[in-house]
């Protein structure tokens, strides 16, 4: 088995539109009276990519953890799009520059002379503030920035390079490794992936208590990971690269992973909703109050039952789960839908005169998209140069014969031959 | 007279069972099985069986158990015994939520091993096919098909025919 043709083409085009985008969000940030709007909009756009290379990060590390056999073929995949994560930390550049630039800009608390609503004096003066100072600084939140990159860009390349050089000599020693590399890389991934979902989105509301955040971004991480995962499979199938590779059995397995974290999402999502309802503290109710207003509540609502209860119902059936194409339209809709639950914690930091969020339906919309697609066109084409430099699946694994045989002792039925003939 | 149960045939191997089953689903016979000591993966589509119904019985028990979560703390706190607690309303989906959902899993869970032994006939301490003594080997090294005579094709004949050519040895009848 030779390396697959690379998508050269392909990848040239996903550039191109990603470069656009950057320009677009650059020209929008420069000549727009709310810059802050825009800043926004490209913290959305970073952080929703970031969740989709570290939802592929803990994929492969939980893969190697518990010595999995069936994920071994969709394995290279998301190694591959491990390559981004050096293009994310050089395109977070810009908002770093700003908190040093422009304090205040993005995260209010930067701006010690920050006027708070109604009086309330500076966030200098705020008691809330001064007992998080430690944590919320500048200094702190450019440290563990590096800090959160510098974990993920090194854990990708030992996980890139172990996987690789297998292909190259066969030799065991490379799954050690990266069983190694997943003892300790699944606690520095998780804290790094706690830590930036409080300092880029929670800590733009400072106010704010829950413990739930982390938990809630590696949700929307895997789903996110595992969403791209299916269609990924789509985009091989339809190239014609995993014929014969990938099997029903296999995709019933990623989607129904796919499945068990929807429930997940909906779990933590809920708790976090559920522990502020019931204990009805003013310092934690508030974060939900902003969010019921406007426009934001039908948001709320959109969040509610098209990130849990639609894919649920919709994935119930054995049957969905294991046809390629229902699997595609979902995780397509997952991937829609997590932008939104992004841009329901970012967003509503924008406030009018009274305090109250600007609305969702606005022009910021636009610089969500831009952004999205401005920093997706550079990761997807980071992912396509790199999908050319090994073959399709790690052959030389000891798994892969066993991931390539997986079966359920399941009857595949006639609509499923029909999903893959 | 003791009315027949069907015919047996025995296979060495699990490649000649395998191919046995095929020919006798191609044949088009559907009340039938096949006996083996250990799963053998394939088999089910070889026999050209469909997924099992048990699904239905859990979705079922799911739904039941949901409703009854709701309905119950709705009927407990807003309804019959009016209590007021925490300052919230008498009634919310919010706080009614946990519990439906953990009844939500546990009737899902019942009615699942509820309509595993339904569908499977289950307990059944009797079965016809162990009055044959070689069937004792179905327990350790031997593959057998049973067609039933029940099935709308059967035939004495033909379906002995049939196994004989599909490579079946031991070939017998077996009565109820």
């Amino acid at each position: 088995m030779s390396a697959p043709t690379a998508p050269t083409a392909l990848a040239n085009k996903f550039l191109t539109a990603g470069i656009a985008g950057l320009a677009v969000t650059a020209l929008a940030f420069g000549f727009s009276e709310n810059q802050q709007a825009v800043a926004l909009a490209y913290l959305v756009g970073i952080s929703y990519w970031t969740a989709v290379c570290v939802g592929m990060l803990l994929l492969i590390l939980i893969h190697h953890i518990v010595d999995a056999g069936w994920s071994t073929v969709i394995r290279r995949q998301f190694e591959h799009g491990l390559s981004a994560f050096l293009w994310l930390f050089v395109l977070f550049l810009p908002l770093l520059i700003s908190a040093w630039v422009k304090p205040g800009l993005i995260w209010p608390w930067m701006d010690l002379t920050h006027a708070l609503h109604g009086g309330h004096g500076t966030v200098a003066s705020d008691i809330l503030y001064q007992k998080k100072a430690s944590f919320l600084n500048v200094r702190m939140f450019t440290g563990m920035t590096l800090g959160f990159f510098a974990v993920w860009i090194w854990l990708s390349a030992r996980l890139r390079k172990a996987s690789f050089s297998q292909d190259a000599d066969g030799d065991v020693k490379w799954t050690f490794m990266n069983r190694k590399t997943a003892a300790f890389g699944i606690p520095l991934t998780a804290l790094a992936l706690s830590f930036a979902a409080i300092y880029w989105m929670k800590s733009l509301e400072y106010h704010w208590f829950s413990t739930m955040y982390g938990v809630w971004f590696f949700a929307n991480c895997i789903r996110a990971g595992l969403a791209f995962g299916v269609m990924i499979t789509y985009w091989l199938y339809m190239r014609g690269d995993y014929k014969g590779i990938f099997n029903t059995n296999q995709l019933h397995c990623l989607v129904a992973l796919a499945f068990a974290f929807v429930v997940f999402w909906a779990y933590v999502t809920f708790s976090q909703y559920f522990l502020i309802w019931n204990a009805n503290v003013p310092e934690e109710t508030f974060w939900y109050n902003i969010r019921e207003h406007g426009d934001w509540v039908w948001v709320g609502m959109l969040i509610l039952f098209g990130h849990f209860f639609f894919p649920f119902l919709y994935w119930l059936s054995y049957r969905r789960k294991s046809t390629l194409r229902a699997a595609l339209f979902i995780s397509c809709w997952i991937a829609v839908i997590i932008l939104v639950d992004l841009c329901y914690n970012v967003l509503p930091v924008m406030k009018d005169a009274h305090d109250q969020p600007l609305p969702f339906l606005s022009l910021h919309l636009l610089w969500v998209l831009t952004s999205v697609i401005g920093v997706g066109g550079i990761c997807v084409a980071a992912y396509l140069r790199s999908f050319g430099t090994a073959k399709i699946i790690p052959i030389r694994d000891p798994r892969i014969r066993e991931s390539l045989t997986h079966h359920e002792a399941t009857a595949p039925e006639t609509y499923q031959l029909e999903a893959h003939s | 007279m003791k009315k027949n149960y069907g015919i047996v045939a025995a296979f060495d191997t699990t490649p000649a069972l395998y191919q046995a089953c095929m020919q006798v689903r191609d044949a088009g016979y559907t009340q039938w099985d096949s006996l083996t000591p250990f799963p053998v993966h394939g088999l089910d589509a070889a026999m050209g069986m469909r997924r099992s119904r048990v699904p239905r019985f859990s979705l079922t028990g799911g739904l039941i158990g949901f409703c009854t979560g709701m309905s119950f703390i709705w009927w407990a706190n807003a309804y019959e015994y009016r209590l007021i607690v925490g300052g919230k309303p008498y009634f919310s989906p919010m706080f009614a939520f946990p519990v439906s959902y953990e009844l939500t899993i546990l009737f899902t869970a019942f009615a699942t091993i509820a309509g595993m032994f339904l569908l499977n006939r289950l307990p059944m301490h009797y079965h016809p096919v162990l009055k044959a003594p070689q069937f004792v080997r179905a327990s350790d090294d031997r593959f057998y098909i049973v067609i039933e005579a029940s099935d709308p094709k059967f035939n004495p004949a033909q379906t002995r025919a049939l196994l004989e050519q599909a490579g079946g040895k031991d070939i017998a009848e077996i009565e109820e």
